[in-house]
């Protein structure tokens, strides 16, 4: 497999399985690499939009759809807490790891809190709504304020 | 991208923000663009839906237009 490839599945393996961010120690291991071959691979899989990484360049910020940092959106899914970076990704997440879970969010607007049950088919009947801002050719203008 | 309980909840939330208000997407049509985008995404084979792709994709659930029309978008 790539190695660039290989870095990716253990930064996206490592969330699935723990809800946090790999540390790149922890990620340099999972790979059997030294920590400055996994720092290239980052700059690597940030160019192709895998990864978004925090001003120190080596720390992830998203590795969509979860994210590295605490957000309003939580997914709960087999005992395990996650951080979803936006409301599409709060439904990414439970699609990614192909497990019913709950997510925990927000109205934006009043507050009032969202707890919305997912199994495999899908989300159970809601009537909320998901409202993006960004058009779609400007998404990654700013992918964390998008 | 945020959950709102109504339209009117948005609508507010808008003109709070001084924003304007964009197309609706209910929980259905949320759920099959996160498992088109992240169902593959912890396999070796993943990778994120084209340009092309993804305006095909939007149009299939009824997203037209130009505010889901990511062509201009240079990468892909």
């Amino acid at each position: 497999m790539e190695f660039d490839v290989e870095v990716k599945l253990a930064v996206y393996r490592h969330f699935a399985e723990t809800g946090r961010r790999p540390s790149l120690m922890e990620t340099a291991e999972r790979v059997g690499s030294d920590v400055a071959n996994v720092l290239d691979a980052y700059q690597r899989l940030r160019a192709q939009r895998l990864l978004v990484l925090e001003a120190d360049g080596s720390s992830i910020r998203m590795a969509s759809p979860f994210s590295g940092i605490p957000t309003q959106h939580v997914v709960e899914a087999d005992g395990i807490q996650y951080f979803a970076n936006c409301a599409w990704d709060a439904l990414g997440v439970l699609a990614a790891l192909h497990k019913p879970g709950t997510i925990h969010s927000r109205c934006a607007q009043s507050g009032e809190p969202l707890h919305l049950q997912v199994d495999l088919q899908g989300p159970m009947p809601s009537d909320w709504l998901f409202h993006c801002l960004v058009p779609a050719a400007r998404w990654w203008d700013d992918i964390v304020f998008t | 991208m945020l959950f709102f309980r109504s339209e009117e909840q948005v609508r507010e939330w808008c003109t709070t923000h001084d924003s304007p208000m964009r197309p609706l997407v209910n929980m259905s049509q949320l759920w099959k663009l996160a498992t088109t985008w992240y169902s593959t995404r912890l396999l070796e084979n993943s990778r994120r839906p084209k340009p092309d792709e993804m305006k095909e994709i939007f149009a299939g659930l009824g997203l037209e237009g130009e505010f889901w029309d990511p062509t201009s978008d240079r990468f892909g």
